[in-house]
């Protein structure tokens, strides 16, 4: 099942007046249960890519198709709600809430859906057991290692059931050992609970286990 | 979750939050105390100056006040009493004449301000009694006998126990004259006063004025300065004369009315000054504190947070650190005017002198009158949310992508 499809993407940046142009024509559709990398040399694309998927950014050219509906259309209250229905996003680093509690950071997504209280307790609760962080409930981010935020990052992004999660090079600050447990937890929510992810990497180790690899070059898709 | 939140953020930068803390405290502090001692000191002077002579209210016929004429005067009948009896808040009155005259001794003569007064009476009233400076007063019911100015009796070259005559035109236009015997004098510290008053019983000035048993003022004395409006209409309500009117202190004095007027502009004028001040601490501590946080915040959109919980946020912050710091500041603002109530500022010299001549005391007492309280608390409160403003509309437009990218 299709969820996702971009047509014709176009992006261009105004450097101080000088046009950049980071997309060129983007052509990609995602179905249900993907697990995508997108690789590519710094500069590339990826994070530009990411960000109009994820609805946080408007192309300059072109359509975006989720669930079939054209999000270039929608407005920013719109799409700020599509993000927190539909869409998790895992960022580089500074993914949690300083003054919040791992446990509090998960259930922070949760309140902004209006779950109660004790409902959003017990999932929280059963999700951080599932991916083998319980004993983080509650610690502070500063208290952690950054591949155990970056974990707790992964619970807050799935705990709502998005249709897509989006990370925008999540492994990047870690180190290799630290970057393969994190991969391991989203390829486990992935084939066990069938969320569809893609992200960004130039790691190599990531790239490697890529179930579909894309990889950009200077905005655009090359073809193999 | 939001106030938590909030909360949480206050604790994470505790310096500066501490430091907004302490602003508004101190700013609260300030106004209460500078104004409780405005306030307090204001009605310590208006108390002792009604006291005196004017008394806190009087009942006068209505159009006395414009045109001080023995034809405007009335009748203490019944109806008055009953009213001035039963309200709350009156603790005295008392009933006086007042009229123009000439006194004369041997060769001397001067014009004379003469008020007919119930000793007895004022003393549930005023105090200008005791300014008694030689001799003595004398007694409601003893004729012919007066109280004289110290300085008419200079004036006069008169001796206590002289007797002088006294000459005016009475209610009915005609002249009258008679003889008294100077029983005393009284020093006010106002020359120009003291060279022309002279106090009479009440039937003697009366019986020299040919008026019966009318009086052109009756002065009221007032548990305390905050009921008069009360009392006011309470009273208008109950007197059926049409022709007569209670007028409170600020119509009989207006001059003491227009110099505090004028003093208390100045000191609004510098507590605007501390709240402007204030205000900008709080912008400028908030600004930075959102400032700080755009990553953070631009994460947060990210995810789906709506705009306007964030500026909720931002308010929520702000609201908890003034109301904190209100809380401590009406604290201890009501500590520092609770010791000036029982310690006021004394002093002397020549500032006590200049004091003592407008028959203020020379003293500064505060107050704990509720109102200073809570307009010093909604002023700075509002002026907080006002300071709240700016920050709060830059995190209403910030765009996710701007926050994640701030570095
Ligand atoms: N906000 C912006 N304004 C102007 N130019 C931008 C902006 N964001 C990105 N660019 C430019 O667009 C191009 C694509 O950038 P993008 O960040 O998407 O690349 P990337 O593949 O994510 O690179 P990296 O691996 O370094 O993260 C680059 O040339 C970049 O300089
Ligand atoms: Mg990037």
């Amino acid at each position: 099942m299709e969820i996702l499809k971009a047509e014709n993407l176009v992006k261009v940046y105004q450097d101080n007046g000088v046009p950049v142009n980071a997309l060129r024509g983007i052509n990609l559709s995602v179905s249900k249960g993907e697990y995508i990398v997108i690789a590519g040399p710094s500069g590339s694309g990826k994070t530009t890519l990411l960000n109009l998927l994820g609805a946080l950014d408007k192309p300059t050219e072109g359509k975006i198709y989720f669930e079939g509906e054209d999000i270039t259309l929608k407005e920013k209250k719109e799409l700020s709600k599509m993000r927190l229905h539909k869409l998790g996003f895992i960022f580089q680093a500074y993914n949690l809430i300083p003054v919040l509690t791992a446990i509090e950071n998960i259930e922070f997504s949760m309140m902004l859906l209006g779950i109660p209280d004790n409902v959003r307790k017990e999932k929280a609760l059963a999700l951080m057991d599932e991916l083998g962080i319980k004993e983080l409930a509650d610690k502070r981010p500063n208290e952690m290692s950054g591949g155990q935020q970056q974990r707790v990052a992964v619970a807050r992004a799935i705990v709502n059931n998005p249709t897509l999660v989006l990370a925008d090079e999540p492994t990047a600050n870690l180190d290799s050992v630290t970057a393969g447990h994190l991969l391991d937890l989203m390829e486990q929510m992935n084939t066990e609970k069938n969320i569809t992810f893609i992200f960004s990497s130039h790691d190599k180790n990531v790239i490697d286990r890529a179930k579909r690899l894309i990889i950009l070059k200077d905005g655009t898709i090359e073809k193999k | 979750m939001l106030l938590k939140l909030a909360w949480r953020n206050i604790w994470r930068n505790k310096r500066r939050s501490i430091i907004t803390l302490a602003a508004v405290i101190f700013a609260t502090l300030m106004a209460i105390a500078m104004r409780g001692i405005q306030l307090g000191t204001y009605a310590l002077n208006i108390k002792s100056v009604v006291e005196l002579f004017s008394g806190y209210l009087q009942i006068q016929e209505k159009r006395y006040r414009d045109n001080p004429s023995l034809t405007y005067s009335f009748v203490v009948d019944k109806n008055i009493k009953e009213a001035l009896n039963s309200t709350k808040g009156v603790l005295g009155y008392a009933p006086r004449v007042y009229a123009d005259g000439l006194i004369s001794y041997k060769d001397n003569s001067r014009g004379a301000a003469i008020f007919g007064i119930e000793p007895e009476k004022e003393n549930g009233v005023t105090t200008f009694i005791k300014n008694i400076n030689a001799g003595k007063f004398f007694t409601s019911d003893s004729s012919n006998q007066i109280v004289v100015g110290d300085q008419l009796l200079k004036n006069l070259d008169a001796k206590i126990g002289d007797d002088i005559v006294i000459l005016a035109q009475g209610f009915d236009g005609t002249l009258g004259n008679q003889k008294y015997k100077i029983v005393g004098t009284v020093k006010f510290g106002v020359q120009e006063l003291e060279a022309s008053l002279i106090f009479m019983g009440l039937k003697s000035a009366q019986s020299l004025l040919d008026m019966g048993s009318r009086v052109n003022v009756i002065a009221i004395k007032a548990d305390n300065l905050n009921d008069l409006p009360e009392i006011d209409k309470s009273l208008s309500a109950k007197i059926k004369n049409p022709d007569l009117k209670v007028l409170s202190w600020t119509k009989v004095n207006p001059e003491l009315e227009q110099s505090i007027q004028l003093d208390n502009v100045s000191g609004i004028f510098f507590l605007g000054i501390l709240i402007v001040i204030v205000a900008f601490g709080i912008l400028n501590t908030v600004l930075m504190s959102v400032i700080e946080r755009f990553r953070e915040f631009g994460v947060v959109l990210a995810i789906g947070m709506p705009q306007i919980n964030l500026t909720y946020l931002v308010y929520l912050e702000t609201i908890i650190i003034t109301l904190i710091g209100l809380s401590a500041g009406n604290i201890l603002g009501a500590g520092v005017n609770y010791y000036f109530i029982l310690h006021p500022i004394v002093f002397g010299g020549e500032l006590k002198q200049l004091y003592e001549i407008y028959h203020f005391l020379p003293q500064l007492k505060s107050t704990l009158e509720p109102g200073i309280f809570v307009n010093v608390s909604l002023s700075i409160l509002i002026i907080a949310l006002v300071s709240c403003f700016y920050p709060a509309y830059k995190v209403y437009k910030l765009e996710p992508l701007k926050g994640i990218r701030h570095t």
